[in-house]
């Protein structure tokens, strides 16, 4: 491991540099996006047909799909990403600073990827101003999926404000050393900037983190959005109070594992080994773990409860479900992984970033499959399941698989512009690792080898 | 803009039936709620008028909200311009209805009262125009409550799985291949079983099983509380105030599809692509400049677009034909569907549910007598026929031979039988038609009375030797009697509504034999394709999928 001194040229080391692999990653990105764009584009002239969709019942089909799974996915990565940073900030723990701006940013790209979905899923997104604003007064108090847009606008607001009041104190810090190219950009955002605001920011980000966490069970992926589903009788897969820790659990694994992998990057990419330290990817493992644990047992739950307990439509779902062999797969996989986490833990020299790197990725598949697969087993098995066409059929469409790759391409691309705009490690971190570097060593590693 | 909503909350009748308990912990004077609940009551007895009562809490809602929004305000503020009339306009509201309504009502304007405290918070939000209670134009009409609302009455039994409705509608409102709006499927399950295997025991009678098959007719049931508008984030799912229906607006609807997904019955079928019909095609679009000949495109009230076809990308589903409700296409089509008028036996039923001399409300109140009546009018010789043929001093054999062997009548002593049933059965319950929009079970009832009472002017059908010849003997009662005639000839369904349980408050209702929890769907009588109906609509979609894999799916 590195003895190296955080410094302020470290997290500069982004926005200073211009490297041809940054290119490639950056045109690699924009392809993505722009592929799924001119799929979008023909999805809007051909109508959503084209996609793999159809209605329920006596039709055969799925009225949502990939869309709503990923869109919820999303929602998810958004979410869990926010609850991190708001832990990091309100329980004090410093070992994860340099990672919680990071979780921020992912934030507000799950958001914007869950925001874009909003739109393609629809049939008419045109319309979405004078349609879904112009009644919002009458149908937020029945929509939920009113009361959706109105979280995720919120949050979005809430992360956006809370990653700029702390890019306040960096940035007027810095300044000297930020490109001037993007010199109004930054006038702009610490407009009224003193030193003695600092206090007082630090408190308001202790309390909108707060916020965050209490609301995080009620407002986040704990409420709203499992309730999407779980409020409709229509279908019983979706029904059942566990679906809000069901959700909770599943946002913060993915937004662990997909912290994770940003973080492997950049530390690849601009040498911050003594920044993004070993430390703090066996940390995450750990939490990985732990929810992942708290997912598997929420399953197992929701599956006894169908089968046993259940009246016969929820059987009938509960064990179709389990009978799914992407299912299956998914939960394999994040079994597996919590198997390796467990392993590692015991038997530290188990552990290797690439392992980390591996295993985020299978959560991330499992979760996203699973967040798919729980959408379209919705419409398999309705209450009123008499249709000779019901369990219908669905496969997303090569403009829905794609819509995964435009999404991806988007958030990657909000990093890649970040990355030269503002430092993606906070200041406080490297300040905070310098004068803690002593006795950093002693206070985490007892954590790590427990 | 409105949100139609059925109930006067948009979250529904049992969120009214919490509201009184509610009402305790709002941080508003609960006695003061209590206190205007019971006088409400008074209102709904005639005892007090609305303006009376508005007046007479007026200070005090004032001193305690700030305001005052509730829903007798305008019949407060008309009575202050003009004293009179008010009064008399709620006497007339209440007396012309039956009990239902008037229970309904009662409870409504009971909590209605309870509900100021709840008003409120709301107004705190929206603003005092949004003020649940309060707003004008055809919310209003949400608290005074329709006297119609439409719906149908569907005899399974009598369904023989023909798909003309089917067709029907497909043809009336142009719809694409595939989309459904109305659907008739044959079903099994454990306990009763098709075609092939006899053993319908609950079946009593030749007369009332038109198939083999049981049968499921399945328009949209028109819910009065409607999961679909409930989660519709645009309000384009809206239940019409003046006659319930539970319509989509073209013109808003977004394509998000939650009410598809929210609908327990899978009843709507989204525009996946431009219809096969174009907008210009549509039927009854031929002279698009006046408003009386658009039936079909833009419209209800020229504001709306709730009928035919959908375009692309928004959602559709059965309409229960508001053009035709709406006399567009003519009075005579008023209270009809195209749906009824297509199908043969009189399976469907459709009319104004709240009307007890409907076509829904007798055959669903009394399915044997209605049955009896719809199978007996085709065939009744009338008064006429009877004046000319029969004379005083006939037996009832005499009066019988005489009219049967008449060119223009078939009679025999079993018509006679059911149809003096039928007399002695309608003794106790509604007989006129009324002024209700195609009333016709009523109607041909009618013809029926008067035969049994022109007959009866020559023949004594009570007399003990003509009970004997009509088989309306077999118990002392004669009421017992003519219900057991009927029986035996129309059989006694049971009547059920679809998912009674799951709290939408279907507006069908059904007689016959309910599917049970694990019924699913077999072939029917007749194949969807022989008359060119798409069942399995993904067929179609599935070829417009980019990189669609036959057999593939999740
Ligand atoms: S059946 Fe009821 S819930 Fe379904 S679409 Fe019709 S009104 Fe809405
Ligand atoms: S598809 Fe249209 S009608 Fe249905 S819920 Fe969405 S906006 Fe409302």
């Amino acid at each position: 491991m590195s003895t190296k001194e955080p410094t302020e040229a470290d997290i500069l080391r982004p926005i200073n540099t211009f490297t041809k692999k940054y290119i490639i990653l950056y045109g690699a990105a924009a392809l993505g996006l722009v592929a799924f764009l001119i799929a979008w584009a023909y999805q809007l002239q051909k109508g959503l047909i084209v996609t793999g969709l159809g209605d329920w019942g006596s039709g055969g089909g799925s009225t949502w799909g990939l869309y709503i799974g990923a869109f919820i996915w999303w929602v998810g990565v958004a979410h869990g990403g926010i609850i991190l940073s708001a832990a990091v900030r309100l329980l004090g723990m410093d070992r994860y600073m340099p990672i919680a701006r990071l979780a921020e940013m992912t934030t507000i790209g799950g958001l914007s990827a869950a925001g874009f979905y909003i739109l393609v899923h629809m049939g008419r997104p045109d319309r979405m101003v004078t349609s879904v604003i112009g009644h919002y007064h009458i149908t937020v108090n029945n929509s939920p999926l009113v009361w959706d847009v109105t979280v995720i606008t919120a949050y979005f607001v809430l992360s956006a404000t809370y990653l700029g009041l702390t890019l306040r104190y960096d940035i007027s810090r810095l300044r000297d050393d930020l490109p001037d190219m993007f010199e109004p950009v930054y006038k702009i955002m610490t407009i009224g900037y003193s030193e003695k605001e600092d206090e007082v920011i630090d408190r308001m980000v202790w309390w909108l983190a707060a916020a965050v966490i209490i609301m995080a069970p009620l407002l986040l992926h704990g409420g709203v959005i499992p309730w999407l589903f779980a409020l409709l009788p229509a279908m019983p897969a979706w029904s059942g109070g566990i679906q809000g820790p069901m959700f909770l659990a599943i946002a913060l694994m993915s937004a662990i594992s997909g912290v994770m992998i940003i973080s492997y990057a950049f530390r690849r990419a601009y040498d911050w080994d003594h920044i993004i330290t070993d430390d703090i990817f066996r940390g995450l493992l750990l939490w990985l773990g732990f929810f992942t644990l708290l997912f598997l047992w929420f399953q197992l739950q929701a599956n006894i409860n169908g089968v046993f307990l259940g009246p016969t439509n929820s059987a009938v779902a509960a064990e179709a479900k389990m009978a799914h062999p992407l299912y299956q797969m998914a939960m394999a996989m994040a079994f597996l992984t919590l198997v390796y986490i467990f392993l590692q833990a015991i038997r530290p020299s188990l552990f290797s970033k690439k392992r980390a790197l591996v295993a985020s990725c299978a959560i991330l598949t499992a979760t996203l499959t699973e967040k798919i697969l729980f959408v379209v087993e919705g419409f398999l098995h309705p209450t009123f399941d008499i249709y000779a066409n019901t369990p219908g059929t669905y496969f997303p469409s090569a403009i829905e698989w794609l819509s995964l790759v435009g999404t991806a391409g988007l958030v990657a691309l909000l990093f890649l512009n970040l990355s030269k705009l503002v430092p993606v490690v906070e200041l406080h971190a490297v300040e905070h690792m310098r004068g803690d570097h002593e006795h950093s060593d002693d206070a985490t590693e007892p954590e790590v080898e427990a | 803009m409105s949100t139609d909503d059925e109930s006067f909350h948009p979250l529904g009748e049992e969120w009214e039936d919490e509201l009184e308990s509610m009402l305790d912990d709002t941080e508003y004077d609960s006695e003061l709620g209590m206190k205007m609940a019971q006088d409400a009551m008074r209102v709904t007895e005639g005892e007090l008028s609305e303006a009376e009562f508005h007046d007479r809490y007026h200070e005090e809602v004032m001193e305690e909200f700030g305001e005052d929004e509730r829903p007798t305000k305008e019949a407060y503020e008309a009575a202050q311009e003009e004293a009179k009339g008010t009064a008399s306009r709620m006497l007339d509201k209440f007396d012309g209805d039956g009990d239902e309504t008037r229970r309904e009502t009662m409870k409504k304007m009971g909590v209605g009262a309870a509900a100021v405290g709840m008003g409120a918070f709301g107004t705190v939000a929206d603003g005092p125009e949004q003020s649940l209670a309060a707003e004008k134009g055809p919310r209003q009409e949400t608290t005074e409550e329709s006297d119609t609302q439409w719906g149908m009455t569907i005899d399974l039994e009598r369904c023989d799985g023909c798909l003309s409705c089917m067709t029907a509608c497909s043809q009336e409102n142009d719809l694409d291949q595939g989309v459904n709006w109305m659907y008739v499927m044959a079903w099994e399950d454990e306990n009763h079983h098709g075609a092939s295997e006899s053993g319908n025991t609950d079946v009593n009678s030749d007369f009332n099983r038109l198939s083999d098959f049981n049968m499921l007719v399945r328009p949209c049931q028109h819910c009065t509380d409607a999961p679909c508008e409930k989660v519709c984030p645009t309000t384009a799912r809206h239940t019409r105030d003046k006659d319930g229906l539970v319509l989509t607006d073209y013109d808003v609807c977004i394509g998000c599809r939650y009410c598809q997904v929210a609908c327990p019955y899978g009843v709507n079928y989204f525009q996946w692509d431009d219809p096969d019909v174009a907008y210009e095609d549509i039927d009854g679009f031929e002279d698009p400049e006046d408003p009386d000949e658009i039936t079909h495109a833009k419209y209800e009230h020229g504001e709306r677009w709730v009928d035919s076809r959908a375009p692309r990308g928004v959602m559709s589903k059965c309409t229960m034909c508001p053009s035709m409700q709406d006399g567009k296409q003519g009075e005579e089509k008023v209270g009809t569907t195209a749906c009824e008028t297509a199908c043969p036996p009189n399976a469907i039923q459709f009319g104004n549910v709240k009307d007890e001399a409907s076509d829904p409300s007798q055959h669903r109140e009394y399915p044997t007598k209605s049955r009896a009546v719809i199978n007996l009018n085709t065939d009744i010789p009338s008064a006429d026929v009877v004046d000319s043929n029969v004379s005083d001093g006939d037996s009832l054999e005499d009066a019988i031979e005489a009219i049967d062997s008449t060119e223009d009548a078939d009679l025999d002593a079993d018509m006679v039988a059911i149809a003096k049933a039928i007399e002695i059965r309608s003794r106790e319950s509604e007989t006129e038609p009324g002024d209700g929009e195609n009333n016709s079970i009523l109607e041909k009832q009618q013809t029926v009375l008067e035969f049994v009472t022109a007959l009866e002017e020559y023949v004594d059908l009570e007399s003990e030797e003509s009970l004997a010849t009509l088989d309306l003997d077999m118990t002392d009662s004669l009421e017992d009697s003519a219900q057991i005639r009927l029986e035996q000839y129309a059989g006694d369904p049971s009547s059920f509504q679809l998912l009674e349980d799951v709290g939408t408050n279907p507006n069908v209702t059904y007689l016959g034999t309910q599917p049970g929890p694990e019924a699913h769907q077999v072939e029917g009588p007749t194949k969807y394709e022989d008359v060119d109906l798409l069942d399995k609509r993904q067929e179609y979609l599935d070829k417009e999928t980019v990189g669609h894999v036959d057999g593939v799916s999740l």
